[in-house]
């Protein structure tokens, strides 16, 4: 007995050292090591690759952990010197005092963050009038289309600016039936994480003006997410939830709709360059662009992505030098070619290089994504909430009118109370915030008086 | 040193090992979450910590999505019955002497030995509501064999194959965001899909081999009685077998509310996400996201020792109970 | 006349048998096949084409055993295989060593407040599992011992249940054996070893059969301390196989029949220690 207890404990520990010599190493000698958290798209691998051999000194890996646990990563000491930052999530890491000061480094070397990049982009990186990081990558709102669907029923390719009911009979034309009265392809798909975009279009608001409240009960909020549901269940042209997530299974990056889109079964998409990227993979696909029609403001979503650096990190210094990278005119000229959206330094999306990529002779209607970033807009946002939080609250609402078992009346009341609701839980809990709040609300009735 | 004394040495020498790990990871943390469950500690540096006595159990109870997911964790033990009966019927069916009755036996268990994550991938596959075989054999049964058409002819309506995991719909009808039942969401969703599945995995696992345990041992005078008195095999079973086995299935339902209340977490994490519509949230997947996602730790722990609290409470009400019905 | 009854009576009792037995086989069989089918159909599922997927006919058109080896290109399978037999087998090593010595201080010795402590365990045993996840995962936060192997191992290696068990089985062991040894002039430590633990031994196999299947395919654990791909086991490596490649149902079936078999394997060896243990872990109730 003794003897197959002291046997199996020299075999764990023999196979516990094989354990340790197998582990990946990822040590280069005499090169700083960087560990970036972002998600494992294949583009990051070149991204990482430029940076690394204009940068001999630096050994720059990628990290594909998950955003929540950043935070408690960091706040025991052993987070990524580098990691992503998504709209609207800013403030949380801000608040956790997770992220390094930049204002003023940045504008030690030279970069200009107002003048340099979208506007739209300010909410990723810059809170309270300082500057955390710097953008990633860009992306805005449009159209797409699939040229092969137009010129089959010989319809001239879609130009903007136009409306929504401009575009309603080309969607319907464009939904094609079998046979058999089943639909073959439809003429639009969307996501409906998109609507706080139409709300913007229909003029409708998240929040109050001063973050205060949400005001999602609304008779515009209401026409919008009308329209979200009219486009599946009264003009046909979008696909039900059914039969949208049969067709396709979970993975990737919003790769439903996508991979429908590339496999020929949507005729157009509200989409985002960087869509392209999974696109491009289909063999005679030809994409094209148009500016996404709108309602009653021409208004479109324009979003991206920011990187920061952790403040606690062991290699700050190193780590800012990839702040600059995302800075310069090489990466910005990459992500361009790669579709990893756009250029978030505004100059190098006027270039041939950008308009016109040798390598993709058919991606013509590159213009379209720049010119739209000029009329994009963030999402509201409110101080006194989570966006991931007031998000999961607003979606399953969203997601019940979806599927057709809710109106959009009901459905943004309850979403609208219930995010109240958080709110001022939030602020009980918070004594900052509650003093903020105070103070909102003391220059409100001021304001009301007059 | 005195015998007394030097035993105790000895017994803690022994007992060391296990009993650091039982403090450090066991009892040590049992204590420090009931503590913690009185506190705001949570990670946002921005709030100083602090003891806020009974608010977190206050916002709980408060808290309608506490109340739903609770519900939902109270809906899943709908199939126990089920399951303990189908066990019962299994261990039945293999106590005969039988040439290659453990053959069978085998096959039964092996659902629950082998259930895990990867089973649940594999029916989340089945139950993938365009591709899967389970409504692929539906919609077969249904239009191609032409099973619709006699329902349309009776009913005047059609059948459509359930969406299952993305459905919000349950056999009770229950609504989304507020306690009540609702004919809209009347139907089979993805609550029903894990219940199916649970049963499914369960039936022949532990609980079956303990029925055929007692079956075993079942002392044969009293059921030899009964038949050379006439009785018929269903008497028998009412009157002889199923008080015998009184125990034993006093102990299995116990053990079943136990795991049942706890359950639901890799089901929500693998499969649905929580949701749709956070319908298979259940009480140990909101701790989860309370914890971890949301790194409200001091309300996470409140939940959690409200969730003990009632395992303790139900287990001990199944023991009045049960207790009542084994002394017949 | 009464012989020709005689025999028709032999022969309705020998078709009376026959036709019992058949007619079981038949209900066992056909229970059995239902049972069976969400297996045959992943096994199937592994080898088709994707295209074949959503066919109603189970059986695969081309035959693709590639798939397997795909299944290794895609992620690293190898590793997580040998993680999560690595991990099972450290914390079956060391839960079923602390268990053994501390079920023989419960067991064997009479010590003050013996009892009590007992007690204590069994409370412990009443608590469910998430409530100490939150201040264990913070522990290893703050001992750095996040995304490590012995984060993974060391917290699942004490299990108040296997020192539950083993003091059970222990007690079954009659003491005349220790009487005697101890007058032969044995220590507590030979008596362990050469008396209790030999005899214990179903018992030892049992729990470790348990403790293996129960950390092989433990999850919520691994899910709060892996980061690393390098770390994965089994079961985690698998949820993010299916929700990066989720499309390709039949690479996903080919690693869930692959993560499925060694479990198969180690019942059909240890049947019997299972089914006992089952049934011990009840008798206390």
């Amino acid at each position: 007995m003794k003897k197959f207890f002291i046997i199996a404990i020299l075999v764990m520990t023999g196979l516990s050292v094989f354990a340790y010599l197998i582990k990946p190493n990822t040590d280069h000698p005499g090169k700083v090591e960087l560990r970036w958290v972002t998600d494992d798209n294949p583009a990051r691998r070149n991204q990482i690759k430029l940076f690394n051999d204009t940068h001999p000194n630096i050994n720059l890996s990628l990290d594909p952990g998950t955003n929540q646990k950043v935070v408690v990563q960091v706040l025991a000491g052993v987070g990524p010197d580098l990691f992503d930052v998504y709209s609207g999530q800013l403030p949380n890491y801000v608040k956790s005092d997770a992220c390094l000061d930049v204002t003023d480094k940045l504008k030690a070397v030279g970069i200009n963050v107002e003048k340099d990049v979208w506007r739209t982009l300010d909410t990723t990186y810059i809170y309270d009038g300082r500057v955390y990081g710097f953008p990633t990558n860009a992306a805005c709102a449009g159209l797409m289309f699939n040229k092969d669907s137009f010129r089959k029923l010989g319809m001239p390719f879609p130009k903007g600016p136009w409306k929504w009911k401009d575009f309603l009979p080309v969607a319907q034309k464009l939904t094609v039936k079998d046979a058999e009265g089943k639909i073959q392809q439809y003429g639009f798909m969307f996501e409906w994480s998109y609507f706080p975009m139409l709300s913007m279009q229909w003029g409708g608001h998240l929040y109050s003006p001063d973050g205060t409240r949400s005001v999602l009960d609304s008779p515009e909020n209401a026409g919008a997410v009308q329209f979200m549901h009219d486009l599946i269940y009264k003009y046909h042209v979008s696909p039900t939830p059914n039969e949208q997530t049969s067709m396709a299974s979970q993975g990737g990056w919003g790769a439903g709709m996508i991979n429908l889109f590339g496999a020929g079964r949507a005729a157009t998409m509200l989409a985002g360059r960087w869509m392209l990227c999974n696109l491009r993979n289909f063999e005679g696909l030809k994409v094209g662009a148009a500016e996404l029609p709108y309602e009653n403001h021409r208004v479109f979503w324009g979003y991206g992505r920011a990187t920061t650096v952790n403040k606690y990190g062991k290699h700050k210094k190193e780590a800012f030098e990839f702040l600059k990278y995302l800075a310069s005119t090489e990466y910005n000229e990459l992500i361009n070619h790669q579709a990893d959206s756009i250029a978030t330094v505004i100059r190098t999306t006027y270039t041939d290089k950008y308009l016109h990529d040798p390598a993709y002779p058919e991606e013509d209607t590159n213009a379209v994504w720049r010119d739209t970033m000029y009329l994009s807009k963030p999402y509201e946002t409110s101080p006194f909430i989570d966006a991931s939080k007031s998000d999961l609250i607003l979606y399953k609402q969203l997601d019940l009118v979806r599927a057709d078992q809710k109106s959009p009346e009901e459905a943004l009341k309850t979403a609208q109370e219930l995010i109240n609701e958080v709110i001022q839980r939030n602020i009980r809990k918070d004594p900052k915030l509650q003093e903020l709040y105070d103070k909102l609300m003391l220059e409100s009735r001021k304001k009301a008086k007059h | 040193m005195n015998k007394e004394a030097r035993k105790t040495a000895t017994a803690l020498a022994y007992l060391a090992p296990n009993f650091i790990g039982f403090v450090v990871f066991l009892a040590g943390p049992v204590v420090f979450s009931l503590v913690m469950s009185f506190t705001n500690w949570g990670m946002q540096k921005s709030v100083p910590f602090a003891w806020i006595g009974l608010e977190n159990f206050t916002e709980l109870l408060g808290d309608v999505n506490f109340w739903l997911y609770f519900l939902n964790t109270a809906y899943f033990m709908i199939g126990i019955p089920f399951a303990i009966a189908g066990s019962l019927i299994l261990a039945i069916m293999l106590s005969q002497k039988l040439k290659g009755i453990t053959v069978y036996r085998t096959l039964f268990y092996l659902p629950s030995i082998t259930s895990g994550v990867a089973l649940m991938i594999l029916w989340k596959a089945l139950y993938n509501p365009e591709t899967g075989p389970i409504n692929t054999m539906l919609n077969w049964f249904l239009n191609t064999v032409g099973l619709n058409h006699v329902i349309h002819a009776v009913f005047g309506t059609t059948v459509t194959p359930p969406a299952w995991l993305i459905s919000t719909k349950s056999i009770l009808g229950l609504d989304v965001d507020k306690i009540g039942m609702v004919w809209k969401q009347f139907g089979l969703g993805a609550r029903d899909a894990i219940i199916y599945m649970g049963i499914w995995t369960g039936i022949g696992g532990g609980n079956m081999l303990l029925y055929l345990a007692a079956l075993t041992n079942q002392p044969q005078e009293l059921v030899e009685a009964a038949q050379i008195d006439g009785a018929s095999r269903w008497a028998i079973f009412k009157n002889v077998t199923w008080p015998y086995l009184a125990p034993t299935t006093f102990f299995i339902t116990i053990m079943s509310f136990i795991g049942g209340l706890q359950g639901g977490f890799e089901q929500a994490r693998v499969m649905t996400g929580g949701g749709p519509a956070g319908t298979t949230m259940t009480m140990t997947y909101y701790i989860y996201t309370q914890a971890f996602d949301e790194l409200q730790l001091g309300y996470a722990s409140a939940v959690a020792w409200v969730l003990a609290v009632i395992i303790l409470v139900v287990t001990l009400i199944n023991w009045k109970f049960g207790n009542k019905e084994m002394y017949y | 006349m009464s012989t020709q009854n005689e025999l028709a009576g032999q022969q309705r009792t020998w078709w009376n048998r026959w036709g019992k037995v058949t007619s079981s086989h038949l209900l066992l069989g056909l229970i059995s096949i239902t049972t069976m089918l969400p297996f045959i159909w992943m096994v199937l599922a592994s080898f088709k084409p994707m295209a074949d997927i959503e066919k109603i006919n189970p059986i695969p058109s081309v035959w693709h055993p590639e798939n397997y080896i795909e299944v290794f290109r895609k992620v690293q399978f190898a590793r997580y295989y040998f993680n999560s037999l690595f991990i099972a087998a450290w914390v079956t090593l060391l839960t079923v060593l602390t268990s053994s010595l501390a079920a023989y201080a419960f067991a064997r010795i009479q010590w003050k407040g013996r009892d009590m402590v007992f007690k204590l365990y069994l409370m412990t045993l009443m608590i469910p599992g998430v409530v100490v996840m939150i201040p264990n995962y913070t522990v290893m936060v703050h001992l750095h011992l996040l995304d490590s192997y012995v984060g993974l191992i060391v917290p699942a290696a004490f299990s108040a249940f296997g020192t539950f068990l083993l003091r059970q089985f222990m007690l079954t062991i009659p003491s005349a054996l220790d009487e005697a040894a101890e007058i032969d002039g044995a220590n507590s430590w030979q008596i362990l070893w050469e008396i209790i633990m030999p005899l214990a031994q179903p018992g030892l196999v049992t729990l470790a059969v348990f403790t293996f299947l129960g950390n092989y395919g433990s999850f919520f654990w691994p899910l709060l301390i892996i980061k690393s791909e390098y770390l994965r086991t089994l079961p985690i490596g698998m949820l993010f196989f299916d929700t990066n490649y989720g499309t390709q149902t039949n690479l996903i079936m080919a690693g869930s029949v692959m993560s499925v078999i060694p479990v198969i394997i180690l019942f059909v060896f240890c049947q019997k220690f299972l089914v006992k243990g089952i049934q011990l872990g009840a008798v206390k109730g």
